[in-house]
């Protein structure tokens, strides 16, 4: 397949716009990138060096102390681990929720017609107004009420379902075919089979960009918790690096290694989805559609 | 599917019923509820923990809201703090998505990686972005290599002015990329054909920027300032981290940290509702204003 193309000889200038532009480009790379080398490099190195006048970006070694202290945290604890684990299971089931219930309702809400379709998702649009700063005191009050504080339902259950996720499911069911739906009913498949088995499934991509939009919100809640979980073991990551932030005499270098530790979920994520990552960006711009 | 066949189609909008119950269940427990009950709460003069039964007030809260200077400091601060940073984001991240889309190569890259930082947790980035402002770390060592000023301390999170420009700057930093991919997709979405015509009329870049991608983008420039206004409005977690590190809490008491502190650490219940409900008012406005416009700026291609 290989031809070799025969370049004309006209040797193009490069035109100082485009060097212009490359060189803004690479400023706002440098801009966005420098904070997260300098965690990177910063956690591999003894904290004396870290705050050392000219700043060197490759560390002499790996001091693995810091990721020792980190998960050890300053009192020896270990309660990082738990704290990890909490943050895995609180994003986890959120996820799970939201992604069927939200499937399950944007499917009534695109495929269905029944009186008053039209203001329960007007009502559930609504909900996206209210911010969770304006609700976090009542809801709080009830979670005490019923004892949920420093439970996994407590930490869960303002969460199983967000109206952003609803909306997006909808949108992205309008299209799907009425007579495919038809076809599968005259064939003899109950509603929820057909939810199941031919919905579900199709739905791929949006059910991908909705997982990840959702873990990595409750991969980052810190209000909540901090409401809600007071004790150390049924602390989350936010809440974990919080305390370990504000503890007197904190070495620099075990901080950045929380961090770090703390990032590999969603670097991971990050790497291997990249497309859904970005595209659940994108898509506040189809909303209109 | 009109109504050909009334059996089947009773079934159906049973069945319509039952898949949104759960979810129509949760938002009423979840958002509806809170909302009123926040709304209520907010004429009672309630102090959690306490057995005294809440004593009405009326809108008590709210007057005294209205003359506490604290209160006014909040919102000068959250003030201060959305425009700060939605204006450069705005202004930013469109420069940069059209540079992006400018040059020949790279591409994705670029995207990627000024989408990077909001990847991590706004937890990460404010611990990182504390180490960098440390006295002794490299905001200083770099500011103080460009301006050539040796030796001096800039207090990114000592004094007054340079605290609000820090949470701020990391503010900017997490989220440009993220504004930067929404103004890609919008910018891609205006098809091409348009500014061929142009360049045939003899258009100049300059030109179709103002006459073409301005006026087709404009949607998504409400869309983009509205959401990041609305973000800015709720930002909690750097300011929080920020004080927890000892910086002054005043200049960067933002509104959220107020309700924060006044309903949980204070326990005046009634009063932090008040607060509550002016911050979602404020949000449904800027809601309903994104709504208005975006309406009315609909563009066909």
């Amino acid at each position: 397949m290989s031809t070799i193309a025969i370049q004309p000889r006209t040797s193009r200038m490069i035109s100082p716009v485009t060097i212009l532009i490359y060189l803004i480009l690479l400023g706002a790379l440098i801009f966005t990138l420098i904070p997260i080398v300098f965690m990177f490099s910063a956690s591999m190195m003894p904290s004396k060096d870290i705050l050392k006048m000219p700043f060197r970006w490759i560390p002499r070694g790996f001091h693995w102390q810091n990721f020792a202290k980190a998960v050890a945290g300053n009192d020896g604890s270990y309660i990082f681990i738990r704290n990890f684990m909490n943050s895995m299971i609180v994003s986890g089931i959120v996820t799970l929720t939201t992604v069927i219930l939200s499937a399950i309702t944007g499917y009534g809400l695109a495929k269905f017609r029944f009186k008053g379709r039209n203001f329960v998702f007007l009502a559930i649009m609504a909900t996206m107004m209210i911010p969770f700063e304006a609700i976090m005191i009542p809801l709080y009050m009830v979670a005490t009420k019923f004892h949920l504080q420093n439970s996994y339902g407590g930490l869960t259950l303002p969460f199983l379902v967000n109206a952003f996720g609803v909306f997006m499911m909808r949108q992205y069911l309008l299209p799907f075919p009425d007579e495919f739906l038809d076809a599968t009913r005259i064939d003899g498949a109950g509603e929820l089979g057909i939810f199941w088995y031919v919905v579900l499934p199709n739905c791929a991509p949006a059910i991908a960009t909705l997982s990840i939009l959702t873990f990595r919100s409750q991969w980052d809640n810190l209000l909540w918790p901090l409401l809600i979980a007071q004790s150390e073991k049924m602390k989350t990551l936010p809440l974990y690096i919080v305390k370990f932030s504000a503890e007197k005499y904190t070495n620099e270098g075990a901080m950045m290694a929380v961090a770090v530790l703390a990032s590999i979920p969603m670097l991971i994520l990050f790497f291997t989805m990249s497309k859904y990552f970005v595209s659940g960006s994108a898509v506040f711009n189809s909303r209109k559609g | 599917m009109k109504k050909p066949y009334g059996g089947i189609e009773r079934k159906l909008s049973r069945w319509g019923w039952i898949f949104i119950t759960p979810s129509l269940l949760f938002f009423s427990i979840f958002s509806f509820y809170p909302i009123l009950n926040a709304a209520y709460t907010s004429f009672f003069r309630k102090k959690i923990l306490s057995l005294k039964p809440p004593t009405f007030i009326g809108l008590k809260n709210y007057s005294y809201l209205l003359q506490s200077s604290d209160f006014w400091n909040s919102i000068r601060a959250t003030f201060v703090f959305t425009v700060g940073t939605f204006i450069p984001l705005v202004v930013f991240s469109l420069l940069l998505a059209v540079l992006i889309l400018s040059v020949r190569k790279g591409q994705k890259y670029l995207q990627l990686a000024y989408y990077a930082p909001a990847v991590l947790s706004s937890v990460v980035a404010a611990v990182i972005w504390l180490s960098i402002f440390d006295p002794r770390g490299i905001g200083n060592q770099w500011v103080n290599f460009f301006m050539n000023t040796p030796g001096i301390d800039h207090k990114w999170l000592a004094s007054s002015f340079m605290v609000q420009f820090s949470t701020i700057l990391v503010y900017f930093w997490k989220y440009i990329g993220y504004f930067v991919v929404i103004f890609i997709a919008g910018l891609s979405a205006i098809p091409g054909s348009l500014y061929e015509a142009a360049r045939i009329d003899g258009a100049s870049n300059w030109q179709s920027f103002w006459r073409i991608t301005f006026p087709l983008l404009k949607p998504t420039v409400v869309l983009v300032s509205v959401m990041s206004m609305l973000q800015c409005l709720k930002t909690f977690s750097t300011q929080y981290l920020f004080v927890q590190a000892g910086s002054p809490q005043a200049p960067i008491n933002v509104i959220t940290l107020n309700i924060f502190n006044t309903g949980i650490r204070d326990h005046h219940i009634g009063r932090s509702s008040a607060m509550s409900i002016i911050l979602f008012l404020i949000m449904l406005f800027f809601t309903w204003f994104q709504f208005k416009t975006s309406k009315a700026d609909d563009v066909t291609y």
